[in-house]
């Protein structure tokens, strides 16, 4: 756990140097008021306080610099900040427990023996920061909760696991990640440090403050807590580091090149295959840019891989921007599976599906998946549910449904178009079409096939059978109290019914129209055309 | 004696050009479809074939004429059929229809439909799709005329379709033929479509027209009236007058083509 309380100042300070000649305060707009809302040690030293009014503090201290305070923007900067910190754990996020900013939550596990032990791994993490100018203090706990109270409330240090509850002890109860309300109300009935607290009846807390016991059996470890990482999670990476940043595209690239040959062996060794590939750019003024895709099925071909980006890439130009260079290049997979060695034989056929899969993967790393489809079948009656259009990468499918032998157009429009249809009869055979503004004479036709509105997805009521007249309840009997009746429209079977016919000109083109809804009293069908038939 | 000196004096004029153009021989190792009187040939994979036809109601016929050669494409190793379309173009013209497909008889399973946003990316989705060995055809529809596709671009996919053995279909649309490097070019009319079986006023197996306007198939026959059955074309009867599009039919070619037309025969 690394707590910057100071974040926000020393990051605009950071920002822009000019800020630092004097003091800085951030205010913020709370019910018509002005109120400080960060503050660097500066400004506390001198008497100023969080949610002061702003004139107040000027009046205390002119020289102070004020500035309006961008949440948003110091969230979407922290969250970079932390994802930074990914060199270091891979599993990073924000805590936003208190505040949006300023707590970040590191899982160490078996990553500390990389910096030489934690108490090193702490110092290097610590020390690293305070070069770039943030005041920060950290805690290694074997809880997140211990980690937050030691690192807010105690000097950075590495809790060990037998000394951790005498330490927790002796610390306020504000170290339980409180709410104010709730800190009043402890502070009223004199309970000071965590350890009063814990020797308090459990039975009597539980019923006021549920929220305190979760919060001591969280730092105590008695309740697991977990923590949900910013970036994804990856099984196998490879990475490499940079002692002086590179910042073209073609650099990069030629990176990812070298980097997926370096994977590709690492998961050949495992006899594993990735599906998903992450590509992290880690960016010297601490951002990240992370680019993930897929691959149609399971490989570890390096230069399957590194074309895969260098595709989206190509597509990615206009918002690829390395700011003042890239120190470090990561890329993995995940979504991992058994791939095992294929021996090509000699005299075996080659199948084409390999080859179609790769160039589906090329095709959507640059089209977008959204481009690549193919049909998938639905069981449904209605033309336009019967097929729907599914990206080729998104996985394996169900057992294919066999389309029912009917006949139907090869091409259907997206969205049927009205046409002025004139019939003889209202239910004969259609004689003359307009549609896009040019009239047809159509001489044969075929029809109707009729399909009927698929009531049971319809948001309406279905009228059955007609309900029971309610009787008069008889002396000495409970009276039947009268069916529910959801409040919905009727669901009326005529309206949604349509009538399909084919229809040919009298050039010979063919057409699939349809009306919907049925000839009634004061009722005028729409026609629709739907398809094309050779 | 005569036949043999010939054919050698023009390989070696050939060459000379090629030594002008300073560029290898073309290798289009497409040779010139055969066929026989009363029956449609069987054209080749690696064909570049544009299919006109008048405006979006006919564009379920083009689509089938090419399906039906792309069906008998199909091979273990070469298994899927690619169709290219903008994507903003599906609402005019409308998508393959899975069932539809069935019912005609392909597999909807083996069309894979790519929706490209612009026209950089419907030629480079189309190269893509042409390089690969395991594409048995693709099918490229567009509206218009756009400038990105011009001789330049066609000569670069029929040098593609060619050397991997893909048979592209470009379905066109409207009146206006521009120069391309296509392989032949067919002109698709629909005709009124044959008796059904069963019922004397719906339609029956449909009928087209079509007229070969750029390219020579051996020989040199001009005209068809196909009949699609389940597997392949039939001709129901002789060529017969155009009927509505004798008057609208254009001029065969303007100049570019014809130079276009010389370029991609040149072997």
């Amino acid at each position: 756990m690394l707590h910057l309380p100071y974040w926000a100042t020393d990051y605009l300070k950071r920002a822009e140097p000019r800020l630092k000649e004097n003091p800085l305060a951030l205010y913020e707009r709370i019910k018509g008021g002005l109120r400080l809302a960060a503050l660097d040690p500066e400004g506390l030293q001198n008497g100023l306080r969080l949610g002061q009014n702003l004139a107040d503090a000027r009046a205390i201290w002119p020289a102070l610099t004020v500035l309006e305070i961008d949440r948003p923007r110091l969230e979407t900067a922290f969250g970079d900040f932390a994802d930074w910190h990914s060199n270091a754990s891979p599993l990073v996020s924000v805590m936003t427990d208190i505040s949006r900013f300023g707590d970040l939550v590191l899982d160490i596990t078996g990553v500390a023996h990389l910096f030489g032990g934690e108490t090193e791994m702490l110092r290097t993490l610590i020390i690293r920061l305070r070069k770039l100018g943030y005041r920060v203090s950290g805690a290694i706990a074997p809880t997140i909760g211990a980690a937050w109270a030691v690192s807010h409330f105690a000097r950075s240090q590495v809790v060990e696991d037998d000394s951790f509850a005498a330490l927790l002890d002796a610390l306020p109860v504000a170290a339980l990640r409180l709410e104010e309300s709730q800190l009043l109300t402890l502070g009223q009935m004199g309970l000071k440090t965590i350890g009063q607290v814990r020797q308090y009846p459990r039975k009597s807390l539980h019923t006021r403050f549920s929220q305190i016991l979760l919060r001591i059996d969280q730092a105590f470890g008695a309740i697991e807590e977990r923590m949900t990482p910013r970036l994804p999670l990856v099984d196998h990476l490879v990475e490499q580091r940079f002692a002086d940043p590179i910042s073209l595209m073609d650099d990069v690239l030629r990176t990812t090149h070298d980097l997926s040959v370096k994977l590709s062996k690492t998961l050949e060794a495992e006899g594993l295959g990735g599906q998903t590939f992450h590509l992290f750019l880690y960016r010297v003024d601490h951002k990240v840019m992370t680019l993930s895709l897929n691959a149609g099925r399971v490989t570890r071909d390096p230069e399957h891989i590194a074309d895969l980006f260098r595709h989206r890439a190509q597509r990615l130009e206009t918002e690829y921007d390395p700011g003042f260079g890239i120190d470090m290049v990561r890329l993995a997979a995940s979504s991992t599976d058994r791939l095992d060695a294929v021996q090509t034989g000699a005299f075996s056929i080659e199948e084409g599906t390999e080859d179609i899969a790769r160039l589906n993967d090329r095709l959507s790393s640059r089209l977008g998946p959204l481009a690549v489809l193919r049909t998938e079948m639905v069981a449904s009656r209605l033309p336009e549910r019967a097929a729907r259009l599914v990206p080729t990468q998104s996985g394996q499918t169900d057992a294919p449904i066999a389309a029912p032998p009917l006949q139907r157009p090869v091409k259907l429009l997206p969205m049927p178009e009205i046409v002025a249809i004139m019939a003889e009869v209202p239910h004969g055979l259609p004689a003359s079409m307009v549609w896009r503004g040019e009239s047809f004479r159509l001489v044969s036709g075929q029809g109707p096939e009729r399909l009927g509105a698929e009531w049971w997805r319809k948001q309406e009521r279905l009228k059955l059978v007609e309900p029971p007249k309610p009787k008069k309840p008889e002396p000495g009997e409970k009276p039947v109290p009268p069916p529910y009746i959801p409040d919905l429209l009727l669901f009326n079977p005529d309206a949604g019914t349509r009538d399909y016919y084919v229809v040919e000109d009298q050039h010979g083109s063919r057409f699939w129209v349809f009306r919907q809804g049925l000839y009634s009293k004061g009722n005028r069908p729409i026609w629709y055309l739907h398809g094309f038939f050779p | 004696m005569q036949a043999p000196e010939r054919q050698q004096r023009l390989a070696a004029l050939r060459d000379t050009i090629a030594d002008i153009e300073r560029k290898p021989a073309l290798a289009e190792a497409v040779n010139r479809p055969r066929g026989e009187p009363g029956i449609f040939p069987a054209l080749p994979a690696g064909l570049v074939q544009e299919v006109y036809v008048d405006g979006a109601r006919d564009s379920g016929a083009s689509l089938a004429f090419a399906l039906t050669q792309a069906k008998s494409l199909l091979t273990a190793r070469r298994s899927t059929i690619y169709y290219v379309q903008l994507a903003d173009e599906g609402k005019h013209f409308g998508l393959p229809y899975g069932p539809g497909l069935h019912w005609f008889g392909i597999d909807p399973a083996k069309l894979v439909i790519v929706r490209v946003a612009d026209m950089t990316e419907f030629l480079w989705a189309t190269e893509e799709a042409t390089a690969c060995r395991a594409v048995a055809a693709i099918i490229a529809e567009v509206k218009g005329n756009p400038k990105l596709l011009n001789f330049t671009a066609s000569r670069r996919l029929s040098l593609r379709a060619s050397a991997n053995r893909v048979s592209l279909f470009m379905l066109r649309y409207g009146q206006r033929r521009e120069s391309s490097a296509g392989h032949l070019r067919w002109r698709l009319m629909p005709h009124r479509s044959g008796r059904h079986a069963f019922d004397d006023r719906a339609p029956g197996a449909a009928r087209w027209h079509l007229r070969l306007e750029k390219g020579r198939i051996a020989g040199n026959q001009l005209d068809w009236m196909l009949e699609a059955r389940k597997n392949g074309f039939a001709i129901f009867s002789k060529p017969v007058g155009l009927g509505r599009y004798q008057a609208e039919t254009p001029l065969p070619g303007a100049a570019p083509a014809l130079l276009g037309h010389r370029l991609s025969q040149a072997s």
